[in-house]
């Protein structure tokens, strides 16, 4: 094993599994907060949340643009109907109870406390409508397209009720399953939101089944980690799409410039995954708080680095892919 | 066998990240903890023989926060891993070495002359590294050869004081202000003083260092303001942005040509299309820079984007370049690409700071000495002869 040296990124150092955990105003980016859930948890628990894999997002530079005023520098955007603050999601995340006692509820008022849209998972360890009370920012539902449907249709009907602005249905199976999907939407007002979208083809297919929204992001299910990552599928789902439906991403998204890189490639906002977890952990709601606002304020920084004012202004030669 | 099988691994998954670091001199790695940081006798400047060289000897002699101030670069520091690692994506290509053996390298850049096309980058506060700051700086930088100095706006000793005496020629870097006064106030005391051409670093709207902020850090004015801002600005947009270098605008150029009548460069110019800005406002020469990857991080090296500034730029001004250099090799690379002269930051740091105007002037006369080796090596004794048919580039 070789020692840290001079060249290699930062990192927060920490005792993995000491359960203590640094003061939270020394975590700066949301890498940190992995170190830090590694020093609060148990390893084997840690071990389900670590990681990711952003080996697309490092294959990316910016080209960044000098002399552009961006003193009215602005992060919203419309979305399905809500008017968001940032284009940055905290996603959904199931059985939150096993990383802090108040699961959901806590990462719902550290998201809204950051204004952050949230989306809340079926697998929930709080009720819809706890997690609702907690909320002042927009928020979505998720189900799996291989739910019982008559269960599943009862708790979109509560999330429904409770304010959620969009159901998001994850794809589960090696196929898509259109007839579990279409059930699941019947009769329902919400806007649907397909995630688990890796290809184009798959796009096109979601489109001609009506869907309002797409997440490109790694299907749950055997076998998905083969396939290409999201981000390297992006270009190409949002080439499909061409604008007919908002494109979501998620998969490995940690510093705001990554989340930059998405909206460049024509993304309309990022969910973050596993930084949610990791705050929460070590921090609580304060935890997923301050790790979403540092989030965004990367991401403004690095938008007013490349001379863009807002999220209208991004396009394709803020950045440019690397072959390695 | 095993053992050299599993060095040899470690090796190569060394390679991106010590592309540069005194590592690939000393092989070490088993034996030593951190080469690098682990020096058990500081060297005498005599032994130094490489720019690599005298980062240790700095370390040693520094306290932390002041040598991580140099160090540092911005956010996960990609961008300043990969100013080093651009130039292994380019190779010189070697030819017969020329009967005479002589090598011309005296240019002249914007009027300024120079016996080699490199000069010394304007970095703050050199005051930190040696008692005798800027003018310890200058000092071995006229030693070696007459090398023009370009001093920051933030330097320890005023302009006019690093003026003062015989010496080489100076620059004066600008930081932009939003009072047009203040950078008038600062700019006519420096002309008069001497500096031939103003150097607008226009690259720092909204950085921030990680490291810096990690406590543990120290930036140039103290410890850092908190998470996500730069050193005690107040934020005061919705996103916690520090506001104070957002007005920035392209016409800033032509508001200050109305006072300043000696050559203005832009320095952190990174595409062709700010560029050909530089050029529709005015700018006498393009300076290639990402400030040594303390800007934005993930901004591509300064290496692979400057072939496509100077084809958009096709000889109309001159285009300087810095970021990475450690070699004469690196600097010969970045020559054949169409830079006309290259600027040294780090490395005269660490030469500063090991042992002052000495250890400056060593480092510049060893990349001096690099560069003609190169030259010749690659069978071209001026750099009129330079050109992009010496080196083969292979960028990611
Ligand atoms: C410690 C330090 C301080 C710097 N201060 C300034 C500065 O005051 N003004 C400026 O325009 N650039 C500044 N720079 C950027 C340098 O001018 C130059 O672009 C960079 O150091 C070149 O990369 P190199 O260090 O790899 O040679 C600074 C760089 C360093 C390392």
């Amino acid at each position: 094993m070789r020692r840290r040296g001079f060249f290699e990124p930062l990192q927060l150092k920490v005792i993995a599994g000491s359960g203590k955990v640094p003061p939270l105003a020394d975590l700066l980016q949301a890498l940190d907060f992995e170190s830090a859930a590694e020093a609060k948890l148990d390893p084997a628990l840690f071990a389900e949340i670590a990681g990711g894999d952003r080996s697309a997002l490092e294959r990316i530079t910016f080209r960044p643009r000098m002399m552009v005023n961006t003193t009215g520098l602005d992060l919203t955007s419309e979305l399905l109907g809500a008017k968001l603050f940032a284009p940055i999601f905290a996603g959904p995340m199931g059985n939150l109870k096993r990383f802090h006692p108040e699961g959901e509820v806590a990462a719902a008022r550290g998201a809204s406390a950051a204004k952050a849209p949230f989306v809340l998972s079926a697998d929930s360890d709080c009720s819809i409508q706890e997690v609702a009370a907690a909320l002042k920012s927009p928020w979505w539902y998720q189900v799996y397209a291989n739910a019982a449907p008559v269960a599943a249709k009862e708790k979109i009907r509560q999330a429904s009720e409770a304010g959620a602005k969009a159901l998001v249905i994850t794809a589960t199976g090696p196929v898509r399953e259109w007839a579990a999907v279409e059930a699941l939407r019947k009769g329902m007002k919400l806007p649907v939101v397909l995630k688990g979208v890796v290809s184009a083809a798959e796009a096109k297919a979601a489109l001609e089944h009506g869907v309002q929204g797409i997440v490109v992001s790694r299907p749950a299910r055997p076998g998905a980690a083969g396939l290409a990552s999201p981000m390297e599928s992006l270009a190409s789902v949002v080439d499909t799409v061409a604008g007919r439906v908002p494109v979501l991403i998620d998969g490995g998204f940690r510093r705001g410039g990554d989340v930059l890189k998405a909206l460049a490639t024509g993304a309309s906002a990022v969910l973050l995954g596993r930084p949610v977890v990791w705050a929460l952990s070590a921090y609580g709601a304060e935890g997923v708080q301050s790790m979403l606002e540092t989030t965004q304020t990367d991401l403004a920084r690095d938008m007013a680095m490349c001379g863009k004012v807002n999220l209208k202004a991004l396009d394709r030669t803020v950045i440019r892919v690397h072959k390695a | 066998m095993r053992r050299s099988a599993t060095r040899r691994m470690a090796l190569q998954s060394l390679a991106a990240f010590v592309a540069g670091s005194p590592l690939l001199e000393t092989p070490l790695l088993e034996a030593q903890q951190d080469p690098v940081r682990d020096q058990s006798r500081i060297k005498a400047l005599r032994e130094l023989e490489s720019t690599f060289d005298f980062e240790p000897v700095a370390f040693a002699k520094l306290v932390r926060s002041v040598y991580d101030y140099t160090a540092y670069g911005s956010g996960g520091e990609f961008t300043m891993r990969r100013n080093r690692q651009a130039f292994e994506w380019a190779d010189l290509i070697p030819a017969a070495t020329p009967a005479s053996g002589t090598v011309q390298t005296a240019t002249t850049v914007l009027g300024t002359e120079m016996q080699y096309p490199i000069f010394v980058s304007p970095t703050a506060t050199q005051g930190q590294l040696h008692p005798d700051g800027e003018t310890a700086m200058r000092k071995g930088a006229t030693a070696a050869s007459n090398t023009p100095m370009i001093v920051s706006n933030n330097s320890t000793l005023p302009f006019a004081k690093v003026a003062a005496g015989p010496g080489s020629p100076l620059w004066v870097q600008l930081y932009p202000k939003q009072a047009m006064d203040d950078n008038k106030s600062y700019l006519e005391p420096a002309i008069a003083a001497g500096a031939r051409a103003v150097v607008v670093t226009v690259d720092q709207q909204a950085p921030v260092y990680e490291r810096a902020l990690r406590g543990r850090n120290l930036t140039a004015g103290g410890r850092g303001g908190g998470r996500g801002g730069v050193v005690s600005v107040a934020a005061s947009n919705p996103y916690r942005l520090p506001m104070y270098r957002l007005w920035y605008e392209w016409r800033f150029f032509d508001e200050i040509r109305t006072f300043v009548k000696v050559p203005i460069l832009a320095k952190g110019i990174l595409t062709a299309e700010d560029a050909l800005l530089c050029l529709d406002h005015g700018v006498d020469a393009i300076y290639v820079s990402n400030h040594g990857g303390r800007s934005l991080d993930y901004s591509p090296s300064t290496f692979e984007v400057l072939p496509e500034i100077v084809d958009a730029v096709r000889g109309r001004v001159p285009v300087v370049f810095d970021g990475g250099i450690r070699r004469g090799a690196d600097i010969l690379k970045a020559l054949a690409l169409g830079a006309n002269a290259v600027c040294i930051g780090r490395a005269v740091r660490w030469g500063l700071a090991a042992y002052g105007a000495e250890g400056v002037q060593k480092v510049l006369e060893i990349l001096q000495a690099e560069l003609k080796l190169a030259m010749l090596q690659t069978g071209r004794t001026t750099l009129a002869a330079v050109d992009r048919k010496m080196e083969r580039v292979h960028f990611q």
